[in-house]
């Protein structure tokens, strides 16, 4: 296949990619046992059948950090044929869930990984924040200042289960917080020629596009002074995401085969939102690129935010041969950002 | 040249203890200097501001911790000849153990090569304090003192036979000797070359000399190319660095910090004076190190300069550097130097200083240089083409060139040019990456000299393994490659670091644990492989294994390929997919055939070698493949069709297990055609087998004389007359297949003995079919050749049990019973777990099978962590002739003379009243200078005797004891294996004890006295 001219940065390569997910799955029957939801439910609404968490479920204690998870990830990109830590010369991070405000938790990355003196970013976002992640990335090497790169996405959503709380009686608006999502990092290294996995990194496509919108998603964070304030820690507004995400993929979809100069059956493989299970089959239909396979993750991770692009990507690597091409949508419903990238095997 | 790489580094500066210290020293611009300390000399009784006459002007310096600990149990060094040690020997010594482990090499796999060794040294204070006391030169001074034995120390006790030198060239003697190791790498004279740069200081003779010449700084404080430069500051130190030719360390995947491209190393002549620096012969020798780098000066990104600052020193450099860099194109040269941080170390700046540039190209940042803030406008550092590194420098990616100067005061100037390693060198391609290999858990491995040490090094691995993020595989290989080769032998397999971690952490804590994970193999070990048969199989038997072990699933896998064409179907499938006609004997014996001998034979490619072999009725196929006496395609064959033909017999057969003897049944298949004596398989445990109704009535009336029957799940009756009707068919394919004399010994449950040249062939075959199964008879057999394993090759362990019950042995523990794979919930960590125990039991595994192909690659561990309990100083140097004390740390050795009686009483070979046994423990300690001896103590081995002490061990016991008229050395020499060998010699002469009892104590006070004035 032949490479199609672009209006797009230089292109950068994604030389290896590296996954954690903490401990062992749990399924929808542990989770109903531990919490009182009904384990049909889950399946049929939300369609998810298995997810991971950092925080023990019986004992509620926290057993790994998003650090631990994230570096965890990072080691094992680090760790792949063609890549050379000592070459590391960036630091990308995207979470919506760090471990303390100060220090970013980049930084503690950084540190369990051995490397220092080279700048880090963490990037404050949710679903698109890996994409962010990666776009950041991309314009650094693109800068010929840097070479090669560490990007990183993953979320800690446990924070948020409350293990203590009866919800026998709660709405499914708010029982969804208890089961869509999970935990887990991913991490890519990014170099400015073809190693390893010598996949091109095509196009990033990040775009907010909430101006004067109600956050689709919402969540709280809590100082000393607002500590007790009865306010939910996370909010969602279930309806607004199922009515504006499907739209907004389809567009995210077509605005990136345009700017990419590619053909929809062009693709090989197509890798949409990861909202839930049930959400991501309906996105995927909605989508419409019979012809490209798709990479999904969530049914069996949970909705993990950032670290979701780069589970999808690894299950991806297994199978993408030479000169395939993929597309990745994303959408972040907090403030309705529109996110997505192309990958094309060397 | 030909590039040479560095590949392992060690050292100690002023405040960093080791190398990460040196780093963090360094990054955070730290300072080392400070108080000069009381053990070396009274400051003050040497200070005068003005730098009176025989005085110094400043109280400060870089001083090392602890220069006074030395582990001498660890290198066999009696406590005598460590106290008669100059301190720069024993810390050379201990860090060129350490450097050659970071290299990624267990020291003892240096032992008799070639390995060169290439010490720079110009302190030479021990001695003069020392050696001028004529009086008290004793054997061990003579050997402890004088620099030429600092290198050739490092030779003998590491058993290096290549090129061995001290060199001083006065402040460049390092980076000279570095010179001469890289011409010795690139002449072949060595494949490995240690350098060594030591300075220690133990009087104020160098601070007073500076002083004098107008060159020492009133703060202590080197300040290099800074504006507040006012001389030197005296600092110390031990560095050993392992180099290579980097085509070497590449092919053998060591991890390269940095390459030296070009080395030079020239003179000043006649110059302005002896001690003047020289610009012309500086900017010389940094042109030949460009020239012989095949650099141009321009390519040199920065250079860590000899910078002592002083003020026509720094000037001279800048003026040589400035030679070769006032025109370059681009940025200026960046320089600086560890000289501010660290003070001058004299003979170890050269090893300062390329350490330095080594680890600056392996991190790619190069740390400030201390007081270059306050730059030097005098220097006109920007006319020369130079800047100060007034912060770190991060290197962009790629090949980065450093330089590096050492200057001597007599005028031998040295340069250096290093580069970055090149990026595959930087981090190792796997090694032998073809070969399939992981058996889905990893094996961390450690050996220290005694309990303690071990203990001490578990718990430094375990800090390292947890600091940060560590990847298990490579961090286990490397302990089993590199953590190899002392007596006490720990291992533990791990499935993840966090675990690993926290084990290592418990076996430090818990006595119990340590010893479950540690052994101290006596002699070279003998396996022996038993394969169990039928009844042992299950559905998914080893799934968990063919899972998390490529290895494992690579003999499987080669196994059902050998029996597809016979079974027609995949016996591997069959039984991965839990299959319950794994139960039927058509599937049961390929099924355990397959994991027989894919078990063997991954038990073998991870270095478990048996010796004996023996199988359980069918077991005893996968014996014959592993001991070569049927092919393995022949064998599945054999064993499909065995297994099929069986199949094919009408149901009606049983077995049924009796406890009791193979006397107490017989008469009973004697009244019965149709059943016969299926298995003996211990004293009281036999198996009949044929017609159920038979069986029945047989079963009935054992019941009625009081024996325990069990009927045995099976299909058919094995081994008995009912097993006819196949016996012609399977001879036909046994014919066929053939098979020859085992190249290991099998024990052959068929004669229920080893078999001694006889032929696993088609006749043994059919005779095995119907003949008794005789295991207790063939493990009897077995355990009397005194196997040290019996290793249990099936899905669960069977055979195990039988043996012990048949094993009765009157003395001492027994064969270990390994069990590789424990039952259904087994998998990688079980073998893994089993591969341990055979290393504790003292097999050599061959490692890189345990580890997949990504797996093997270099991973830095921390170097031995040596004992710091032991402690041996000098007198301290004052003014006039006086008293000084032999300081040695009461802990570690109690006065002598009071403290030892009591020690040895504990295990004293005759009990308390044996003089002879006295007199020579007495001896033995007082020549070693140790307090604690015993009879079980090797006098070569243990207490690091030579034949100086032995002369004067001779003397001594010539002195002590009567009866045995003059000793001749030739006499002694024989019985000196251990010091319970001597005693009883001695005894043998008709020893008996001279004088009062009281002698050793006596004697013991005499060499007080002798060492307070040595």
């Amino acid at each position: 296949m032949t490479t199609a001219t672009t209006r797009t940065t230089p292109t950068s390569y994604l030389a290896s990619v590296g996954t954690a997910l903490p401990g062992d799955p749990v399924d929808n029957a542990t989770l109903s046992k531990v919490l009182g939801i009904n384990e049909e439910w889950i399946e049929v609404f939300i369609g998810t059948r298995t997810r991971y968490f950092a925080r023990d479920l019986g004992t509620g204690v926290v057993r790994w950090s998003l650090a631990d998870l994230c570096a965890q990830a990072a080691e094992r990109a680090l760790a792949a044929p063609g890549v050379d830590p000592t070459e590391i010369e960036f630091i990308v991070l995207g979470t919506a869930t760090p471990d303390t405000l100060m220090p970013a938790t980049v930084n503690h990355v950084a540190d369990q990984l051995g490397l220092d003196q080279i700048p880090t970013f963490q990037l404050q976002s949710g679903c698109a924040g890996a994409v962010q992640a990666l776009g950041v990335a991309q314009s650094m090497i693109a800068s010929g200042q840097y070479r090669t790169g560490l990007v990183i996405g993953g979320d800690v959503c446990s924070k948020h289960l409350d293990l203590q709380r009866d919800v026998s009686g709660a709405a499914p608006g708010d029982l969804v917080n208890y089961v869509l999502f999970g935990d887990g990092a991913g991490a890519a290294v990014l170099t400015d020629e073809p190693r390893g996995q010598g996949v091109a990194l095509r196009h990033v496509l990040n775009r907010f596009t909430g101006l004067g919108r109600a956050p689709g998603q919402v969540i709280e964070w809590f100082g000393l002074a607002d500590r007790y304030d009865d306010r939910q820690a996370l909010i969602e507004d279930y309806k607004a995401i199922e009515e504006s995400v499907p739209v907004m993929a389809v567009e995210i979809l077509w605005e990136m085969l345009g700017e990419l100069d590619w053909e929809a059956d062009q693709l090989d493989y197509l890798l949409p939102p990861q909202l839930s299970g049930r959400m991501t089959r309906r996105i995927t239909e909605e989508l419409d690129v019979p012809t490209a396979t798709d990479i999904s993750c969530v049914a069996d991770t949970g909705n993990n935010g950032n670290a979701l692009p780069f589970l999808q990507i690894e299950k991806l690597l297994e199978r993408m041969s030479g000169g395939e091409r993929a597309l990745a949508v994303a959408v972040e419903s907090s403030k309705w950002i529109k996110a997505g990238f192309a990958l094309e095997k060397m | 040249m030909e590039p040479v790489a560095i590949v392992g580094i060690d050292c100690r500066f002023p405040g960093a203890p080791d190398t990460g210290a040196y780093w963090d020293l360094m990054m955070r611009g730290a300072d080392g200097v400070g108080e000069v300390p009381r053990q070396r000399w009274d400051a003050k009784e040497f200070h005068s501001e003005a730098g009176e006459e025989g005085h110094s002007n400043t109280t400060q310096g870089g001083f090392i911790a602890d220069p006074d600990a030395f582990d001498d149990e660890f290198f066999t060094i009696s406590p005598r000849e460590a106290a008669a040690m100059d301190p720069q020997q024993r810390l050379l010594l201990q860090s060129a153990w350490r450097a050659v482990e970071d290299a990624g090499i267990a020291p003892r796999n240096l032992a008799g090569t070639s390995t060169g060794v290439f010490v720079g040294i110009m302190g030479n204070e021990w001695a003069q304090l020392h050696l001028t006391d004529y009086a008290n030169v004793t054997a061990q001074l003579g050997s402890g003192n004088g620099y030429c034995m600092t290198a050739n120390r490092i030779s003998y006790h590491l058993d290096l036979k290549g090129p061995s030198l001290a060199v001083d060239t006065a402040c460049s003697s390092s980076l000279v000797a570095a010179h001469l190791a890289v011409n010795a790498l690139l002449s072949e004279e060595c494949d490995h070359a240690l350098v060594g740069g030591v300075n220690v200081a133990l009087t104020p003779a160098l601070s007073i000399f500076y002083t004098q010449a107008g060159l020492s700084a009133p703060d202590g404080r080197c300040k290099p190319f800074s504006a507040e430069a006012d001389g030197i500051g005296r600092g110390e130190g031990v560095g050993v660095i392992v180099l290579r030719r980097l085509r070497d360390a590449i092919a053998d995947g060591q991890r390269v910090y940095a390459v030296i491209r070009g080395i030079a190393v020239n003179q000043d002549g006649r110059s302005n004076g002896l001690t003047a620096p020289n610009r012309w012969a500086q900017q010389d020798v940094l042109g030949a190190a460009y020239r012989r780098a095949g650099v141009e000066p321009s390519d040199v990104v920065f250079t860590e300069a000899h910078g002592t600052g002083t003020g026509l020193g720094d000037m001279m450099e800048v003026k040589a550097l400035g030679h070769h860099h006032a025109d370059r194109a681009g940025k200026p040269m960046a320089l600086g130097s560890v000289k501010g941080n660290l003070g001058h170390t004299e003979g170890a700046a050269g090893i300062a200083g390329l350490i330095k540039v080594a680890l600056s190209l392996h991190h790619r940042v190069v740390p400030a240089s201390r007081f270059a803030a306050k730059e030097s406008k005098q220097l006109k550092l920007r006319d020369h083409g130079l800047r100060l590194l007034k912060a770190p420098l991060r290197l962009p990616a790629g090949p980065t060139v450093a330089g590096l100067s050492s200057f001597g005061m007599g005028g031998t100037n040295a340069h250096a040019v290093l580069e970055s390693a090149p990026g595959h060198a930087a981090r190792p391609e796997p090694v032998n990456g073809a070969a399939p290999g992981g058996v889905g858990a990893a094996v961390f491995t450690l050996t220290a000299p005694n309990a303690d040490a071990l203990r001490r090094n578990l718990l430094a691995q375990a800090d390292a393994a947890a600091a940060r993020r560590v990847p298990l595989g490579p961090l286990a290989r490397s302990s089993n490659r590199v953590k190899a080769g002392h007596r006490h032998r720990f291992a533990t397999a791990a499935t993840d670091t966090g675990e690993l971690v926290a084990r290592l952490r418990e076996s430090a804590a818990a006595p119990e644990l340590l010893d479950r994970l540690s052994g101290r193999p006596a002699g070279r070990p003998r396996i022996a492989f038993l394969f169990t048969g039928q009844g042992s199989q299950y559905p998914r038997m080893t799934a968990g294994l063919y899972e998390q072990s490529p290895l494992y699933r690579h003999f499987l896998d080669e196994a059902d390929a050998a029996l597809l064409p016979h079974t027609g179907r995949s016996v591997r499938d069959l039984v991965l997919a839990g299959d319950a006609a794994v139960h039927s004997t058509r599937w049961t014996q390929p099924a355990l055939f397959a994991v027989g001998y894919a078990l063997g034979r991954t038990l073998m490619a991870l270095g478990a070698h048996p010796g004996m072999l023996l199988g359980h009725s069918v077991g005893e196929f996968a014996a014959a493949v592993l001991a070569r006496a049927l092919p393995l395609d022949g064998a599945a064959r054999l064993v499909a069709a065995r297994g099929a033909l069986m199949q094919e017999l009408p149901p009606g057969g049983g077995m049924l297990s009796v406890k009791a003897s193979r006397e107490d049944v017989r008469q009973w298949t004697e009244q019965e055609p149709l059943v016969g004596l299926a298995a003996v398989n211990g004293p009281t445990s036999t198996v009949l087998s044929g017609d159920l109704e038979a069986l029945e009535r047989i079963g009935a009336k054992l019941a009625a004389e009081g024996f325990t029957t069990r009927e045995l799940q099976v299909s058919h009756a094995f081994h008995s007359p009912l097993m006819r009707p196949v016996l012609d068919r399977f001879a036909k394919i046994a014919a066929e297949v053939g098979g020859g004399v085992p190249e290991i010994p099998v024990y052959s449950t068929v004669r229920g003995r080893v078999l001694d040249g006889e032929a696993l062939d088609a006749s043994y075959w059919v005779e095995h079919i119907g003949a008794t199964v005789l295991f207790g008879d063939a493990a009897t057999a077995l355990l009397a050749e005194g196997p040290t394993h019996l290793v249990e090759i099936g899905p669960r362990p069977v055979l195990s049990g039988m043996v012990r019950r048949l094993d009765q042995p009157a003395a001492g523990a027994g064969p270990a019973h390994v069990l590789p794979v424990h039952g259904p919930e087994s998998a990688g960590p079980a073998l893994a777990e089993a591969l341990a125990e055979l290393y504790r039991g003292g097999v050599e595994p061959d490692w890189d099978a345990v580890y997949a192909p990504e797996d093997r690659v270099a991973h830095p561990l921390p170097p031995y962590t040596f004992s710091t309990e032991h402690r041996y100083w000098a007198r301290n140097p004052v003014r006039a002739p006086g008293t000084a004390a032999l300081a040695t740390a009461p802990a570690a050795h109690p006065e002598p003379g009071t403290a030892p009686a009591s020690v040895l009483t504990l295990d004293r070979p005759g009990g308390p009243a044996d003089p002879v046994a006295d007199a020579v423990l007495g001896a033995v300690r007082l020549v070693g200078g140790y307090t604690d001896v015993g009879p079980h103590d090797r006098l070569y081995e243990d207490l690091g005797f030579d034949s100086v002490m032995i002369m004067e061990l001779k003397n001594r016991l010539e002195a002590r004891l009567a009866g045995i008229g003059t000793l001749t050395v030739q006499d002694l020499l024989p019985r000196l294996s251990s010091v319970g060998d001597l005693v009883a010699f001695l005894r043998e002469l008709g020893a008996t004890v001279t004088g009062s009892v009281n002698f050793g104590t006596e004697e013991n006070r005499a060499l007080m006295e002798e060492e307070r004035t040595a």
